[in-house]
């Protein structure tokens, strides 16, 4: 389905649209003006609709009731509340209103042009079903026009939603539009990322490795990877069994498929046997957490046990001597590690546990550095301080308690950055007042 | 003359309970075989406590250890030198992998007798010769996959007047000409002989509705045949329900249900699946299958979905003698079809896997929906 002029069209229309595409953007950009605050308005009227059940009808019909149920915890996110603070904290307030720099001798008098990029091609992950609707609208608030990627995956939910948005606000028609090419159709994205100011990439390596290699030295590429978190456990802490389990909560609940999830669990030791002390304690929190949510989806615990299944029969084809040990609990386990590095679990409620002394902690991390973002730390009070400035330094990006590594927050900032920020540019004019 | 040998000249293709214990041999056979003469197959099925002389009932066979076609796409597991082996082919490689199986002349010769068999009885083969459109490759001498090899077989079950493909090989990859093939399928709908589809599913669909939004409806000639193989998959976005097919086929080109056939075969499980005039895939005697718990492995009853283990002693020169599919499916009893086969029949119900696997921070509430906060 591709959604374009506001309207809905098969895929099979795909070239003929791409065609005319250009010059409409040239036009939008040449003429048009988005504010922010009508697109705030629009998606906060969005999200009142959905609160108060005047769309449920709609979504039925649509086929995303199931969607919708799973969805309701994040339609603060849809508010006018959340949407101007977010523009607050990123941005700064009256940001898009025109400034004057100082006086400099010998020129007439030089204005500052506050400008959204121009046009954004996005390439959306299929992480989360919301995830493209959200990144057009981060380029719809900063006043760009929009040109999504949907990814393979999309259930159809992205279209629907953005369909709606233009129905409530006829003005942003020109600033979306969004086609479901396969990545494999090089001709047509080439096609989407010549007309764009700056690519917006979300995905693992392979994805931003190819966004690198096809787009023109001209564009701004805005790549928001996959990246990697970890829990750090420095012994001696009050409330040992409280943090934890909110530790094995927030595995199961996210099945580490975040990047904010944890997948490596260090602890502050070099002793191999304190390691396998703490699985000994830690397993039994871990099977409660996964007992209360047990993986529901059979294709999804299926490829699991395939995965290990194979791995058990190729580790017996090499005759190779295990490098780990295993601590195996039901659809949930963990695996002890001899090295030091942060790195991606076997995920499904699968953490690697190692060790890392804290004197080794910037070595280790700085060999990973712009993949690693949230730390959950577990310490004593009175060390928290001084730990989370010794991670931040050596490049995390996020330091929390165990439980809410994948907690968000309105104005957080997206891997170190704000993302706003990205999606804008600064004209300066002479004496155009 | 070895088990399977016997076995795959069986009169009845659908005899299933009465070459219970002749396949259990075959196995036996076969396992034994890959035993002595495969490395990494004898290291597999020990590190798994497992003999092939612990193959003594035909339950037995459930405790045999399979090897995931994963492991196909991975590893080359040759039993035989290559120099034996007629034939290598390779699966499609739907992500960019995909398996390497040879074939040695024994077990291709044991296919021979099952396609005659099974074509035979679905009464595909004709002395009237027959135009043909391959909804797949073109043979090519760089293209090795196994879908490429049994669309062409599909097309000498019958004399052949002219083969037309949809996809030809130009500039070193093939590219797909709808446009010629819907041109050559209305030449050949004036002709006195019968036309016959075979290849891709997806392909044949968008050649039809091709046709069907220009306003084109035919009728071809009397025996007309659409074969279907090859899988949905990679189609999945424009994927379609059998009826809505068969809808477009009656419509489009006049051909009925009846003649619709579908196969469906894996590169490492090459048994040929014919459905029946029911459109199911019963479940021939050169094959058995099990399906299993997607999370303990176990044996589960029919009527159960996981996932789908299929056996068979066809070949000798690669260890497919038992493979995990990364599909999952069901497992149905003969009676739930009714067309008349007494062997039960398999259901297909998708690949395993997430559909993408997610992985970011920025809507982690969406996953957390409340709950564990």
């Amino acid at each position: 389905m591709i959604l374009f002029d506001g309207k809905l069209y098969q895929t099979s229309e795909q070239t003929r649209l791409l065609e005319e595409m250009e010059k409409r953007v040239t036009f939008t950009l040449a003429h048009g003006r988005l504010s922010p605050d009508t697109v705030i308005e629009a998606i906060d009227r969005l999200g009142r609709m959905l609160r108060e059940g005047e769309l449920d009808e709609f979504i039925v019909r649509s086929g995303l009731s199931e969607l919708a149920d799973r969805m309701k915890g994040s339609l603060s996110l849809l508010s006018r509340e959340y949407l101007l603070h977010k523009m607050k904290t990123e941005l700064g307030e009256g940001f898009f209103e025109p400034g004057e720099t100082r006086a400099v001798a010998g020129l007439r008098g030089v204005r500052t042009l506050p400008m959204p990029l121009g046009t954004l091609f996005h390439i959306a992950a299929g992480n989360m079903e919301a995830l493209p609707a959200y990144t057009v609208v981060e380029g719809l608030l900063t006043g760009n026009v929009n040109i999504l990627k949907l990814p393979q995956a999309d259930s159809g939910f992205t279209v629907t939603a953005l369909a709606k948005l233009i129905e409530i606000e006829p003005s942003l028609t020109d600033y979306i539009y969004v086609f479901d090419t396969p990545s494999s159709d090089i001709a047509a994205m080439r096609k989407m990322a010549e007309m764009a100011d700056g690519i917006v990439v979300w995905g693992g390596d392979a994805a931003v490795r190819s966004v690198r290699a096809m787009a023109s030295p001209g564009v701004k590429l805005i790549e928001w990877g996959h990246r990697l978190s970890f829990a750090y456990i420095s012994g001696g802490w009050s409330d040992q069994t409280r943090e934890l389990s909110a530790l094995a909560e927030h595995i199961i609940a996210t099945e580490q498929l975040l990047c904010s999830s944890c997948q490596t669990i260090f602890i502050d030791t070099d002793s191999m046997e304190e390691l396998e002390e703490f699985c000994r304690g830690f397993l039994p929190v871990l099977q409660k957490a996964r007992d209360a949510r047990p993986i529901t989806d059979i294709g999804a615990a299926a490829e699991i046990t395939l995965k290990r299944y194979t791995a058990s029969l190729e580790a017996a084809m090499t005759g190779s001597a295990a490098s780990s040990r295993e601590f195996s609990g039901r659809m949930c386990g963990l695996t002890i590690c001899e090295d030091s590095a942060p790195e991606l679990s076997e995920m499904f409620g699968r953490p690697l546990v190692k060790r890392l002394p804290r004197e080794r902690i910037p070595a280790e991390l700085r060999a990973k550095k712009g993949y690693l973002q949230t730390a959950g730390l577990l310490c004593p009070a009175g060390e928290r301080g001084a730990l989370t400035e010794l991670l931040i330094r050596c490049g995390v990006n996020r330091v929390t308690t165990a439980g809410h590594m994948s907690a968000g927050f309105s104005g957080e900032s997206h891997d170190g950055e704000y993302s706003l920020r990205r999606y804008v540019r600064i004209a300066n004019a002479e004496g155009a007042d | 003359m070895s088990a399977a040998g016997k076995l795959f000249r069986h009169k009845d293709p659908f005899d299933t309970s009465g070459t219970n214990g002749l396949f259990l041999q075959a196995v036996r056979e076969n396992c034994e075989y890959q035993f002595r003469h495969n490395e990494n197959y004898r290291r597999m099925l020990l590190a798994r406590g497992f003999t092939p002389e612990m193959l003594r009932e035909y339950d037995d066979m459930a405790k045999l250890p399979f090897l995931p076609t994963l492991l196909f796409k991975k590893h080359e597991l040759y039993t035989m030198p290559k120099w034996r082996m007629l034939i290598k082919a390779t699966s499609s490689g739907t992500g960019g992998q995909f398996s390497r199986i040879g074939f040695e002349w024994g077990g291709l010769w044991n296919g021979a007798h099952m396609v005659l068999r099974v074509i035979g009885r679905r009464r595909l083969f004709s002395a009237v010769p027959c135009n043909y459109v391959v909804f797949g490759y073109k043979p090519h001498r760089s293209n090795h996959t196994a879908v490429t090899k049994t669309a062409f077989g599909a097309t000498l079950f019958t004399p052949s007047l002219h083969r037309t493909y949809a996809l030809q090989y130009k500039d070193g990859k093939y590219s797909a000409d709808l446009d010629a093939v819907a041109e050559a399928i209305q030449k050949y709908a004036e002709s006195r002989f019968p036309l016959r589809f075979m290849g891709f599913p997806s392909y044949t669909y968008f050649a039809m509705r091709l046709l069907d939004e220009r306003g084109i409806s035919l009728k071809l000639p009397e025996n007309s045949k659409i074969m279907l193989g090859g899988g949905w998959k990679q189609f999945w976005r424009e994927a379609v329900d059998k009826q809505a097919f068969y809808d477009m086929a009656r419509k489009v080109f006049g051909v009925e249900d009846r003649d619709i056939v579908e196969f469906y075969g894996a590169v490492e499980h090459p048994i040929l699946y014919c459905d029946c005039e029911r459109h199911h895939f019963h479940i021939p005697v050169y094959s058995r299958v099990i399906i299993r718990d997607p999370v303990t492995l176990e044996p589960l009853p029919n009527g159960k979905a996981g996932l789908v283990n299929l056996i068979s002693p066809m070949v000798r020169a690669t260890p497919i003698l038992s493979v995990m599919t990364d599909d999952l499916g069901i497992l149905h009893d003969a009676e739930e079809c009714g067309c008349g086969i007494h062997s039960p029949y398999l259901e297909i119900l998708g690949r395993v896997g997430l559909k993408e696997i997610r992985t970011c921070a920025a809507g982690a509430a969406e996953l957390l929906k409340g709950g564990a906060e």
